[in-house]
């Protein structure tokens, strides 16, 4: 099993307490992405960037900004909360949290709090080795590198415009390729679509193509 | 706000030793116009005997070591020169030297693979290569004389309004600059096969991969060091 990377942000006062839940986490089995926002404003902002799927917090970085907390436990529903104590703190707070670790946990401990949180609230956080685009991405591939919008790869499908969308959220995933023409290369390179291209023209930048079936690439990207 | 394990750089270290650990240091030493045999010299006589600013030197050399910059930096518009220099300097490595490298190892590489896929990632680049340069070019006659134009109190030709500086566009392009570069490199680790030129493709991945660690610096000194400080002279001009 090939595993996705955890987006894991780290919001401790101490630094050596956090250098060391760090290097518990990087050094085990899974593998988890370590970020450390000063404090729960500067967390809003670099979670646009980088989309955080666990955040642990010392609850005492909340003392002045439970609002902020609470606002963020909203609008962030993806994100697994998990409170770190050495202190002793009221019940009412903890309770807000999806789980505690305390100081005096062993490493094990600390690494299954945390992950089997992640597992049941990120889904495909465990995804199979080699995983290929699925059928109907395939679909939406071939007439996306077709140069056809959103809206008229949905009539053409006969699905929603949504679903065209997560559709391309998920090949962008699965391929690691954004841009249309990266994707025309890769829809090639896995036999998706095939052009001809008179391979006896001059080397990259020269050349026409011919599309063989009946797929074709717009003119822009040859 | 990320890990690393090499070294912290400070102003006693030995450049040398701080080589060693990171060749890429050598690009940063080019980019400063550094010669680079540094005998047994530290970081503070390298800044002292070239006139360069060390606080500068350092904040840059620790990003190239994956330090992060703490708070703002502390930067001030007396550093905005030696900044625009350093700028310029890498641009030439961009357009002179690593670009037309990755440009020849994607020619060799279809001599013995002519491919659909190689003939595509070679026009690929090619746009690419012509975007970069277009932002290149705009940041030499656009942005940085805009920015020497503050500094120097001389009043801004308004009249051209198709050449004013604008920060958001500016920021647009190394979005976009950053993705195609990624989609090139997946491409070429993870799908697109070949068959008679391994030497050829894991040099043009090292290339693209040196690109895209100088590249991302670049991106993250002009986006929160220059960028900032100039902002911020804009305002005191207002002001005053």
């Amino acid at each position: 099993m090939a595993k996705h990377l955890i987006n894991l942000g780290i919001i401790e006062p101490s630094h050596i307490i956090y250098e060391g839940l760090a290097n518990i986490l990087l050094r085990s089995t899974h593998h988890f992405q370590l970020y450390r926002p000063d404090n729960i404003e500067e967390l809003e902002h670099a979670d646009l960037k980088y989309s955080f799927d666990v955040i642990v917090v010392n609850p005492i970085c909340l003392q002045h900004n439970i609002r902020s907390f609470s606002n963020l436990k909203r609008t962030r529903p993806r994100i697994v909360w998990i409170a770190l104590v050495y202190a002793y703190f009221d019940r009412e707070i903890l309770s807000q949290f999806d789980n505690i670790i305390q100081i005096t946990d062993s490493a094990e401990t600390i690494i299954n709090n945390i992950y089997r949180q992640v597992q049941t609230s990120v889904p495909g956080v465990d995804i199979p080795a080699g995983e290929h685009i699925t059928e109907r991405e395939t679909d939406v591939l071939k007439l996306l590198v077709q140069g056809l919008s959103n809206k008229e790869i949905a009539d053409k499908l006969n699905i929603s415009i949504h679903t065209v969308v997560s559709h391309r959220k998920n090949i962008i995933q699965k391929t690691g390729i954004k841009s249309q023409a990266g994707l025309t290369i890769y829809a090639i390179s896995n036999k998706l679509i095939s052009i001809d291209i008179g391979l006896s023209s001059p080397p990259p930048g020269g050349g026409k193509a011919l599309i063989k079936r009946s797929v074709t690439v717009p003119p822009s990207l040859l | 706000m990320y890990k690393t394990v090499r070294t912290y750089i400070k102003p006693d270290i030995r450049i040398a030793d701080l080589v060693f650990e990171n060749p890429y240091l050598l690009l940063l030493l080019e980019h400063f116009d550094l010669d680079l045999i540094m005998h047994d010299k530290t970081v503070s006589q390298i800044c002292i005997e070239n006139g360069i600013n060390e606080k500068i030197f350092i904040s840059f050399a620790n990003l190239y070591n994956g330090f992060s910059l703490s708070g703002s930096g502390g930067f001030e518009k007396e550093h905005i020169e030696t900044i625009i220099r350093f700028l310029s300097n890498s641009h030439n490595y961009f357009k002179h030297d690593k670009y037309p490298e990755i440009q020849d190892y994607i020619k060799k590489l279809y001599e013995k693979n002519p491919t659909a896929e190689i003939k595509l990632i070679g026009k690929f680049f090619d746009d690419y290569f012509a975007e970069v340069t277009e932002h290149l070019n705009y940041e030499e006659t656009v942005a940085f004389p805009y920015f020497h134009s503050l500094l120097h109190k001389v009043s801004q030709d308004t009249k051209n309004q198709k050449n004013r500086f604008s920060g958001a566009e500016y920021l647009e392009h190394h979005t976009d600059i950053e993705s195609k570069l990624a989609d090139l490199k997946n491409l070429l680790i993870k799908h697109v096969s070949l068959k008679n030129d391994p030497v050829n493709r894991r040099k043009l991945l090292f290339s693209l991969i040196e690109l895209e660690f100088v590249l991302n610096i670049h991106s993250f000194i002009e986006e929160t060091i220059l960028i900032p400080l100039v902002i911020e002279l804009e305002k005191k001009q207002n002001l005053g």
